[in-house]
């Protein structure tokens, strides 16, 4: 893990204030709901990228009702935390700025501080976390709290324990003042979406008054994301103030060359010729007129490579249509995995899916399971691009009539998901998105199609046997009493000659309707 | 009965046809002459409703025919069963006695569940489909239907052993049995044989004593006549030469009814020879003795559209087709009037046996 953050400190206390409602946390339902989702984030952040096969376990208790105080315990078997580096990890709000992209779930460190900041102004209680890095010797334990006035961790308390079994992972509780009732459904929603989205995650989740397992469905995992560099169209004046910062003395072709993914000392020099600059400039001569320029001009070139997509981590056809079949216990799947496309220099993938029947009951308009980067959206489902596309969808062409059971899932991975809003709870209308999004639905629903249509031949295979089989033994038994045949013999002719008609025999029927419909073989079982 | 063997054995070799057939893995099927009005043709020289070459073919294999297969197969082993055991149901029997309901698990295990029939009309299509696929009658196989007929007047019968005196029933009337070729005529000494559409009617002309006076025998099937009252008018008008002459409403219905008598049904065409009885004359009430016999306006309907449609139907027939039939119509057609024979009464109580009289004596009967 080599992450290079560059911080510089903050006057938290005022940092928090301005912060707060853009991160969740205006009421203590919602601070509920994004405290779990910040830690349960970080533990996949700690995992997956790692391919190690995420088990998290959430455990959240009242500490006290008159108050609205609970406890929230995430643990999971990531990489862990060297000891050294825990209470700045926990205790320090950084200002961090990386320049390698890739995509990830949370930027870790930012939401973690918000969490951190709101338990110590609702309840004063101080951060417990154990953690153990891989292969390390020892277990560290400390009780942190955040020194709001220098943004320094305090620490309160920390132990040390022998790793004897070799654990590895994090294990953080807090206390805040939070609102169970209110945020209980939000919660169990937003892990079971996370589950359909990571069926290689086991997840375990106990509540003031319930339970819940969600089963790991697959050992595969996607693949993580690659490192990469940011694509020239993609930064901002700041960012490349901070770049300069790190190379005063490389020229500018060298510092394009160095920086950006897909720029070559040919394409630098290129471009600078187009842009009237100087290549042999030193970056750190700089003006800062000169730099908004640059900036300017690099957002304007058309010369530049696509971005790469290396850096993104679809969930992939298989692992969606696992995820969506046994958490939404739906009939069928159909997902789709669109190629790689940009937007402003930012390289995106669209997923989508196509939940069918079973356990999903007939709506009017398709239930959305919305995702950005693998993390469930849940609120702000209005403001959504992905809505609008799956409301503006031609169902009909697609044998689909409301009320239909159907569930849509939208991912969209990116180094940059475009927000709606500061919530980060919807995705902005971006042409290139929406229009990738369209397609996706497209090419999904054009799976359906085919299933549906194949499924309506079996069916009416069925019924045409059905209604022919079910006046053989009548048949049999009559022709019998009229003629003395054998009975059995007639019907089992009758049975053939039917079978000869329709072309296979009731065990092919029954095997190719079962293995469509699993829902139907329920139904029938259930009845009497 | 040794008729009855004869006819259980070509049951049971039509039924073995349809067997054999399914074992070596042919699909059964049905050959059926067509009940239909397309497949009724009027016999010009025997002057009635014949059934035409047309035939369906009832398949196992077919969806649309499947179910009507399994309930002629179903009635074949009902009547052959009775037959075996020499008893005579009624085509009421039968209904109930094959009404039971299929359960029929699917390969998927869902369970269906359906009646062999529902109503007794669809049991009595498949009798009659029976009748007219092997050529053997319902009375030939021993099953019958409600009888409705009634007879009263010099006619002696022997049923059973017994003789039975048609004349000395009082103000009741002598019922018809099931099978009317069984019933062995002893005696006949009537002028004429007096067909009454109503029981209401046929009823006041017993207790009025008409049929004495007149020396006619009187006959009611209670509106649409059945199979045993019609076979019976047949045979008094062919085995003894009695003139049949029919009396109903003065209405298409009462005019189809004759028209049943006298050519023959669509939906029984096949039965005709046995049936129908050609020479019956049409005594009234026709259309035009509203003006005729000047019947007062308050005795007088309005037709309705189904008596307006059904007097179109009778127009286009080809047994309607001569002047007097089509003068009588195009008056009904024109005026929509209608009325009962109780109308009649309208010149007094005994008019109506005036009428019959004045009818017969000076021909003023339509043929």
């Amino acid at each position: 893990m080599a992450i290079t953050y560059a911080y510089e400190a903050l006057p938290v206390a005022e940092w928090f204030r301005r912060n707060r409602e853009i991160a969740g946390f205006q009421n203590p339902a919602r601070a509920m709901y994004q405290t779990v989702r910040e830690l349960v984030e970080n533990s996949f952040d700690a995992t997956e990228p790692y391919g190690i096969l995420p088990n998290i376990t959430v455990s959240i208790r009242p500490v006290d009702e008159a108050k609205g105080w609970y406890s929230i315990y995430v643990e999971d078997n990531g990489v862990g935390i060297p000891g050294q580096e825990i209470p700045n990890v926990f205790g320090r709000v950084f200002y961090s700025s990386k320049y390698k992209i890739k995509q990830h779930r949370g930027v870790f460190g930012l939401g973690l501080k918000m969490v951190v900041l709101y338990a110590q102004s609702t309840t004063n209680r101080p951060l417990l976390v154990r953690s153990a890095a891989v292969r390390s010797d020892k277990i560290y334990e400390y009780r942190i709290m955040i020194d709001t006035t220098k943004n320094e961790p305090i620490i309160v308390d920390m132990k040390e324990y022998n790793n004897k079994y070799k654990w590895h992972g994090t294990a953080v509780k807090v206390v805040i003042e939070g609102n169970w009732l209110n945020s209980k459904k939000r919660i169990e929603e937003y892990l079971r979406r996370t589950a359909i989205i990571s069926p290689y995650s086991e997840i375990y989740f106990k509540g003031p008054d319930m339970e819940m397992v969600l089963k790991r469905r697959t050992i595969k995992m996607p693949t993580p994301p690659k490192e990469g560099l940011p694509h020239p169209k993609s930064v901002d004046v700041d960012t490349v103030k901070q770049m300069i910062l790190e190379s005063k003395t490389a020229t500018l072709a060298e510092f394009l060359a160095k920086n950006f993914d897909g720029v070559g000392e040919g394409l630098a020099r290129s471009f600078l010729e187009w842009a009237a600059l100087d290549p042999n400039r030193s970056v750190g001569s700089l003006t800062q007129d000169e730099i908004v320029l640059l900036v300017e001009k690099m957002k304007a070139y058309e010369g530049w490579r696509r971005p790469r997509a290396d850096w993104l981590s679809p969930a992939g056809q298989e692992l969606l249509e696992v995820g969506a079949k046994s958490i939404l216990g739906a009939e069928a799947v159909f997902a789709v995995t669109r190629k790689p496309s940009s937007y402003s220099g930012y390289p995106f993938i669209v997923e989508a899916a196509i939940a069918w029947g079973g356990q999903i009951a007939p709506v009017d308009k398709p239930i959305l399971l919305r995702y950005a980067n693998k993390i469930p959206l849940l609120y702000d489902e209005g403001a959504d691009v992905a809505r609008k596309v799956v409301d503006e969808f031609h169902w009909d062409s697609y044998k689909v009539k409301f009320p239909a059971p159907v569930a849509v899932i939208i991912h969209v991975c990116s180094t940059k998901i475009p927000y709606a809003s500061a919530g980060k709870e919807a995705i902005a209308e971006i042409q290139e998105i929406e229009e990738e999004m369209k397609l996706a639905l497209r090419d999904a629903a054009r799976k359906l199609r085919i299933y549906l249509s194949r499924k309506e031949k079996e069916m009416e295979m069925l019924n045409r046997y059905t209604s022919l089989a079910k006046y053989v033994d009548e048949i049999a038994r009559d022709m019998s009493i009229v003629t003395g045949l054998d009975r059995e013999a007639l019907a089992n002719s009758l049975y053939k000659l039917i079978e000869n008609k329709l072309g296979l025999t009731a065990e092919e029927l029954a095997k190719h309707v079962l293995s469509m419909s699993s829902s139907i073989k329920e139904e029938a079982e259930a009845a009497p | 009965m040794g008729e009855r063997a004869r006819f259980l054995k070509q049951l049971e070799e039509w039924g073995a046809e349809l067997a054999k057939s399914a074992l070596s893995l042919r699909e059964p099927v049905m050959e059926i002459p067509a009940r239909t009005l397309g497949n009724t043709v009027w016999d010009e020289r025997a002057r009635m409703l014949k059934l035409g070459p047309e035939k369906i073919r009832r398949r196992f294999l077919d969806v649309k025919e499947s179910r009507r297969f399994m309930q002629t197969v179903l009635m074949l082993s009902l009547i052959v069963e009775a037959m075996r055991a020499d008893v005579f149901p009624t085509i009421r029997d039968l209904y109930y006695n094959g009404k039971h309901t299929i359960v029929f698990k699917d390969p998927l295990g869902r369970v269906h569940r359906e009646n062999t029939w529902d109503e007794q009309a669809e049991s009595n299509g498949v009798i009659e489909d029976i009748e007219v696929a092997t050529n053997i009658l319902r009375e030939e196989m021993g099953v019958s239907a409600d009888v409705k007929g009634k007879v009263v007047g010099p006619i002696v019968v022997r049923s059973q052993g017994y003789e039975l005196d048609a004349s000395k029933f009082g103000e009741t009337a002598l019922s018809l049995p099931v099978n009317v070729d069984a019933l062995e005529i002893i005696k006949v000494e009537a002028s004429y044989v007096l067909v009454i559409e109503k029981d209401a009617i046929f009823q006041r002309l017993v207790r009025e004593k008409f049929w004495s006076q007149e020396n006619a025998v009187l006959i009611t099937a209670k509106g649409m006549p059945d199979r045993a009252t019609r076979r019976f008018v047949k045979r008094l008008n062919e085995e003894y030469k009695l003139p049949v002459y029919v009396l109903t409403d003065g209405d298409p219905y009462g005019i189809y009814i004759y028209s049943v008598y006298k050519s023959g049904s669509i939906k029984l065409s096949y039965e005709s020879e046995r049936l129908a009885t050609p020479n019956a004359k049409f005594l009234g009430v026709a259309p035009l003795d509203i003006e005729r016999y000047k019947i007062p306006d308050q005795f007088v309907i309005k037709a309705t559209d189904r008596d307006v449609k059904r007097a179109q139907e009778l127009l286009k027939y080809p047994w309607f087709q001569n002047d007097v039939w089509r003068k009588e119509l195009e008056y009904f057609l024109k005026s929509k009037k209608k009325v009962e024979i109780e109308a009649l009464s309208a010149h007094g109580l005994k008019y109506l046996h005036d009428y019959i009289k004045d009818k017969i004596k000076n021909n003023k009967f339509i043929d």
